[in-house]
């Protein structure tokens, strides 16, 4: 008689232990769901083909390592995130993403009913971005060496357009655009985790920005963009501001939050600029070609909600939000992991 | 209120003929946030100054209560809870020493921050053969939540830290000073919700002071400003309530007699200032099973010292509005968000912080200031 994987288990040492179970759990849950015709789990290593011969400087290489609390949440886990995340950072990147790599460390003692729907989960999300993972390896590590599983991944894309996308590229008066609501998904996580008591159905705004950095990449004075992940919006526009010395005036009552996303806010004395996105993409854009970016944007499912939210101006040494009273804030870089409030 | 209303207040404030510099000290440290968050000093005449005030249960929590949770955390097998913003108040302490419940934990402690009493509660049926203690700092709007608990079924396991204060005898004590260095005050909107705004009264009666109770948000704030200044230029002295909505005169009554029911009245110390006379609560008869006071009492402190700041750290005069957080010749270099050194540059409540925060250490703090 065949044995499986029992999927009713949970996960064990031996799951890692070079053996039968690992061989199950490879063949059973990951190669069954993510399988393709580049990954031979018999081989050691893939061989990748391309659609066209390879130009110089046209092959993107990036890598990503996911841990989140909960490993499920409202509109993603931690499966669909490290397909998304990777692809995201391609995508911000200008390039078409298309092989992955994916490294699994699993704690022992993790339901494999859970593992499997996780393995689903990012089949789906990488069928979803046309990527396919062309080689991975699992570890397990023993109970209390982990928090359920950590993904790792690596992914290898094609730029897809002769623009140069730099921090470089951005001058004084270009046009900063965010593609939706901001503080989306640090917000689900932390509803979902249940923390400080707070709950809510609130949905992770994770997902690929592909179709929206393929819209934006149409128009020639793009100058740079990039997907707010942690530490939100006003660390990219700090990293700008490193990287240039250009400052940027924001418009606060421009920028979308959600109304759950600004009472938690309030609640526990966060502030949605540092709140991380998993499904957003902030633009610079020559001031001129901004107004129809925005439209191209807005015309897409992901982008409804986009808004032009500021600009980068050289006569600031910092990054300023004018409130919607008209008065000045300077936005600081984010310090420590923020902890609530008293009252 | 909305942005329109702020706009209001604002145009009414901009139309007063203003000559002399008015001060006008906010108590609560929400206050000092909500009027940065909405760059209200960019936006004020230069003649108005807003002093930020004591009202910061974080930055006045003694040094004796958070070394007293830090042992217990390193020393026993408690679970130690406190609020979030708790964890990284710095306190004296020897070289190589933690200095603080973040750096406690750091070394083996089991402590947790949490954003309400009721998280306390839970924890401890999580773990009922394990003593969980709550290392409670905070005004009447946190008091009166954690008197709650007492009285609701208190878990057996649950040990209460109790570094509770009352706000307005911290200003009382302000305003015993023969120069108080303000003209006005902001009263707290959330204390006034829960004790009433007549317990601000004595302000106006008996120190000829304009006060106003404010909300948090950029309109009431200013509908405050408005009625203090135009209080001082009829040369009237009276407690106005600009927070309807939440604010009555007598306050909560039932949080009222919760907070009654369980614990007394007693001087107590802040850190930085001293002692202040009936200034806090302590647990009464009834709670006394669940007071850590009592139950860990090998690990109090006794200190008459321990009030004091840091070595060249000015957080006392910052925490009494006698000088700004920029004022203070560590704020920006030794002390910053990262490397604290007092405790007003750690909670989202203190001065400094949300100076700091809001980029007053940058170009704008020379027109802030």
């Amino acid at each position: 008689m065949k044995k499986g994987i029992h999927r009713a288990g949970h996960i064990t040492l031996a799951h890692g232990n070079g053996g039968r179970h690992m061989r199950a759990l490879i063949t059973e849950i990951f190669a069954h769901h993510l399988g393709n015709a580049a990954l031979d789990t018999q081989c050691d290593a893939a061989t990748l083909t391309f659609p066209q011969p390879l130009a110089e400087e046209q092959l993107l290489f990036t890598t990503d390592g996911f841990t989140v609390d909960p490993l499920e949440f409202p509109g993603g886990d931690i499966g669909s995130l490290a397909i998304h995340g990777t692809v995201n950072d391609l995508a911000v990147s200008g390039a078409i993403p298309l092989y992955f790599s994916l490294n699994a460390f699993i704690e022992e003692g993790l339901a494999i009913a859970q593992l499997e729907r996780i393995v689903i989960s990012m089949a789906r999300a990488a069928a979803a971005c046309g990527v396919k993972v062309v080689t991975g390896d699992t570890k397990v590590v023993r109970r209390g060496e982990g928090s359920g599983l950590y993904l790792a991944t690596s992914a290898i894309g094609i730029k897809r357009s002769s623009l140069t996308l730099a921090m470089s590229q951005i001058k004084s008066g270009d046009v900063i655009i965010i593609s939706g609501s901001i503080g989306d998904h640090g917000t689900a996580v932390m509803l979902a985790r249940e923390a400080f008591g707070l709950q809510g159905a609130l949905q992770s705004d994770a997902t690929s920005v592909q179709p929206l950095t393929d819209a934006l990449l149409k128009f020639s004075g793009l100058r740079f963009m990039r997907d707010p992940t942690r530490g939100g919006l006003a660390t990219v526009l700090h990293e700008i501001h490193h990287a240039t010395s250009l400052g940027a005036h924001l418009k606060q009552d421009a920028i979308p939050v959600r109304d759950e996303v600004a009472s938690v806010c309030e609640i526990l004395g966060y502030d949605p600029l540092y709140l991380a996105c998993e499904g957003r993409v902030v633009a610079v854009i020559d001031k001129h070609q901004a107004s129809a970016a925005l439209d191209a944007l807005r015309a897409l499912p992901d982008g409804r909600n986009a808004a032009i939210i500021g600009e980068i101006a050289s006569a600031l040494p910092y990054v300023m939000l004018e409130t919607p009273l008209g008065g000045q804030r300077i936005i600081e870089e984010l310090e420590d992991e923020p902890l609530p409030r008293i009252c | 209120m909305s942005t329109a209303d702020a706009k209001l207040w604002l145009d009414r404030i901009n139309a007063l003929k203003i000559t002399e510099t008015i001060k006008i000290m906010n108590v609560c440290g929400g206050h000092e946030r909500a009027l940065n968050q909405a760059g209200l000093r960019t936006l004020l005449p230069s003649k108005i100054e807003l002093i930020p005030g004591p009202g910061c249960p974080v930055c006045i929590c003694p040094e004796e209560a958070i070394a007293m949770a830090m042992n217990i955390a390193l020393n026993e097998s408690a679970i130690v809870v406190t609020f979030g913003d708790m964890m990284r108040v710095p306190i004296n302490a020897a070289k190589a020493e933690p200095r603080s419940l973040e750096q406690a934990r750091a070394c083996g402690g089991d402590i947790r921050p949490i954003a309400s009493p009721i998280e306390a509660r839970l924890i401890a049926l999580q773990h009922p053969n394990q003593q969980v203690l709550f290392f409670m700092a905070g005004f009447e709007t946190t008091t009166a939540p954690t008197a709650a608990l007492i009285t609701e079924g208190i878990p057996d396991n649950l040990l209460l830290l109790l570094a509770a204060r009352r706000t307005w005898p911290a200003v009382a004590h302000l305003l015993s000073d023969e120069r108080p260095g303000f003209d006005a005050l902001i009263a707290p909107g959330h204390v006034s919700a829960v004790m009433g705004s007549d317990e601000w009264r004595f302000v106006a009666d008996q120190h000829q002071l304009p006060v106003a109770v404010a909300g948090f948000d950029a309109a009431s704030l200013l509908a405050a400003i408005y009625s203090v200044i135009t209080q001082k230029q009829r040369g009237k002295a009276e407690l106005e309530n600009c927070y309807p909505s939440v604010v009555t005169t007598a306050g909560n009554r039932i949080a009222q007699q919760l907070i009654e029911q369980t614990m007394n009245v007693v001087d107590s110390r802040w850190r930085g200032i001293g002692t202040i006379p009936a200034s806090g609560y302590a647990l009464n008869k009834s709670a006394c099973a669940h007071d850590a006071h009592i139950h860990f009492s090998q690990y109090a402190i006794n200190n008459d010292q321990n009030h004091h700041m840091p070595p060249g750290c000015d957080c006392a005069q910052v925490v009494l509005g006698k000088c700004y957080p920029n004022q203070c010749r560590l704020y920006g270099s030794a002390c910053t968000p990262s490397t604290p050194i007092g405790p007003c540059m750690v909670s989202d409540e203190g001065a400094c912080r949300i100076w700091w925060a809001n980029g007053l250490h940058k170009t704008l703090a020379h027109k802030q200031a």
